[in-house]
C-alpha cells in the first residue's frame, strides 16, 4: 500500500492530484464543466469562489459523494474513470481510502464519544485493534489540543472543538490528500481561528490538501495555489500571491473586491 | 395467549420490516413501488378482515391454519408493514450528513448501518415502537374472533358460565392495563435514559 511503484500510465507523484475533465450534470443541467487540476503531493490548494459555483460538488466528486458524468480522478495510486458507468467498488474504496474529507458542520458521530468517533473508522476500515486505534485517537486528539475531552459526546463541545475534532477522525486513516469544504464557514469567527491553527500546522507538515472556503487570508497566506470557480468553471488556477492580488479574469476582480473590500 | 400473539407478531413484524424499509428506499422503483404498495394495502384493511382473510379465506384455495397459527401470521403481516414505516421515520430523522461523512470515512455498507446509522435511529424509532407494541397488544383481543384463547375469549367464556359480564370484562380491562402501563413506562423510561446519554438537548 504504501509503495507503489510502476503504475499505469503517467501517474501523478506519489499522494498527488490529477483530476481530468471532470463533468457534472444533474439531467441538463450542467454544474461542473471540464475541471482540470493537477497537484503535487504536500501541496495546498484552496478553491475560491461566490457560491453556486460548484466548488463543494467538484471536492465531492473527488471522493464520490457525488457521482462525477465524467472524467478521470487520481489521487496517490487510485484512478476512478468516471466515464465508465458504473465504477467498481474497489476503486471507489480506494480513492475514499487515500482522501480524508471535513464537512462544513462537522458530521461528528452525535452518539460516540470523541474517542470513539476516532477510533471506530479505524477498526471498521482499517482493522486496527482497540488498543492501536486509542492510540492513535490519543495521540491526534494531543495533536488538536483536545486530549481533555476525550471521553465527551460531541453535542458537549464548542463548533470549533467538533471541527477540530472531525479533522482528527479523518488524519487517524492516515489520508494523503485531506479535503476540506467550507471547514469554518458554521463557525464564528473566533472559533474557526482555531480550526484554520491546526490547518495551517497541517498545510506546514506537508499534508496534501484541497480547501474549499471562504477565508480569504487562508488562501492568500497558506495555500500555494488558489483555484477562482465560478458558474461552474475554473476561472483561473495559480499562485495564491498572484490570484489573490494581481487576477486576470474580470470576474475574479469583482469577487474579490467583494470579499475583500467590505 | 394474548401475550404470546403480541410478542410474536411483534417479533416477526420487525424482523420483516428490515427488508420492507430496505426495499422501500432501494434506488430500484418496481422494487419500491412493491414495498410502498404492501405497506400501503396492509394498513388500508383493518386487522379483523385480515384475521379472517387468513382464517377463513386461505383454506378455500390453501393450508388451513389453526386460529393461533392464523391471528400470528396476521398480526405479523400488519406489523410489519406498521415496523417498516417506524424503521422509515427513524431513517430520515437522520441528517444526510452522518451518511457522508461514513461514506467519506471509507465504512462500508454494514458497518455504516450498524454503528453510524441504527443506534441513532434505534433512539427515534423507540417510543414509536413502544406505542405499537401496546396497541397491538390490544388489537390481539380481536383473535378471539377467531377462537383464539386469549384474554378477551376467556373474560366471554367465563362471563356467559357465571353471568357475571361486568365483572369478567373489567377482570379483562385490568390485565390489559397491566401489559400496557408497565411496557409505556419502561419505554418512557429508556427513552429519557438514552436521550440524556446522547445530550440531545
Amino acid at each position: 500500500m504504501e509503495l507503489a511503484t510502476e503504475r499505469t500510465v503517467s501517474p501523478p507523484t506519489l499522494g498527488g492530484v490529477k483530476v481530468l475533465g471532470l463533468h457534472k450534470s444533474y439531467g441538463k443541467h450542467a454544474v461542473l464543466h471540464d475541471v482540470n487540476l493537477e497537484m503535487t503531493e504536500g501541496e495546498v490548494v484552496s478553491i475560491i469562489g461566490p457560491s453556486g459555483a460548484g466548488k463543494s460538488t467538484f471536492l465531492r466528486c473527488l471522493n464520490y459523494l457525488e457521482v462525477p458524468t465524467a472524467g478521470t480522478i487520481t489521487i496517490g495510486d487510485s484512478t476512478v474513470d468516471a466515464g465508465a458507468r458504473r465504477p467498481d467498488r474497489a476503486c471507489l474504496d480506494r480513492l475514499r481510502r487515500v482522501t480524508g474529507m471535513v464537512f462544513q458542520n462537522f458530521n461528528l458521530f452525535p452518539h460516540l464519544t470523541v474517542r470513539e468517533n476516532i477510533t471506530l473508522p479505524q477498526m471498521k476500515v482499517l482493522g486496527r485493534s482497540r488498543d492501536e486505534a486509542n492510540a492513535v485517537a490519543d495521540s491526534l486528539l494531543n495533536r488538536v489540543g483536545l486530549a481533555a475531552k476525550s471521553d465527551q459526546h460531541p453535542a458537549r463541545l464548542s463548533g470549533g472543538q467538533q471541527q477540530r475534532i472531525a479533522i482528527a477522525r479523518a488524519l487517524a486513516l492516515s489520508p494523503k490528500v485531506m479535503l476540506f469544504d467550507e471547514p469554518t464557514s458554521a463557525l464564528d469567527p473566533e472559533l474557526g481561528l482555531e480550526v484554520l491553527a491546526v490547518m495551517r500546522d497541517l498545510a506546514d507538515e506537508g499534508m496534501t490538501m484541497i480547501v474549499v472556503t471562504h477565508e480569504m487570508h487562508f488562501a492568500r497566506d497558506v495555500s500555494d495555489r488558489v483555484m477562482v470557480m465560478a458558474d461552474g468553471r475554473v476561472l483561473e488556477l495559480g499562485p495564491s500571491e498572484q490570484v489573490m492580488t494581481a487576477p486576470t479574469h474580470e470576474r475574479t476582480k469583482k469577487f474579490l473586491r467583494a470579499v475583500l473590500d467590505r | 395467549m394474548t401475550v404470546v400473539i403480541t410478542g410474536a407478531s411483534l417479533l416477526i413484524g420487525a424482523l420483516l420490516g428490515l427488508p420492507l424499509v430496505a426495499a422501500r428506499r432501494s434506488a430500484w422503483s418496481p422494487l419500491r413501488a412493491l414495498a410502498t404498495g404492501y405497506i400501503d394495502i396492509v394498513r388500508a384493511i383493518p386487522p379483523i378482515t385480515w384475521l379472517f382473510l387468513i382464517y377463513f379465506g386461505l383454506p378455500q384455495y390453501a393450508l388451513r391454519l389453526d386460529s393461533v397459527s392464523a391471528s400470528i401470521v396476521g398480526f405479523s403481516v400488519i406489523a410489519s408493514a406498521y415496523m417498516a414505516e417506524t424503521y422509515r421515520s427513524g431513517l430520515l430523522s437522520i441528517p444526510r450528513g452522518q451518511w457522508e461523512a461514513a461514506t467519506a470515512l471509507g465504512l462500508k455498507f454494514l458497518p455504516k448501518a450498524r454503528y453510524v446509522i441504527t443506534p441513532q435511529a434505534f433512539k427515534v424509532t423507540l417510543p414509536a415502537v413502544a406505542a405499537y407494541a401496546i396497541s397491538l397488544l390490544k388489537d390481539s383481543a380481536l383473535a378471539s374472533t377467531i377462537g383464539v384463547h386469549e384474554i378477551t375469549y376467556q373474560a366471554g367464556l367465563a362471563s356467559r358460565a357465571t353471568h357475571q359480564g361486568l365483572l369478567a370484562f373489567s377482570i379483562a380491562g385490568l390485565l390489559y392495563i397491566a401489559m400496557s402501563v408497565p411496557l409505556a413506562v419502561a419505554a418512557r423510561r429508556v427513552d429519557r435514559v438514552l436521550r440524556r446519554k446522547l445530550e440531545v438537548a
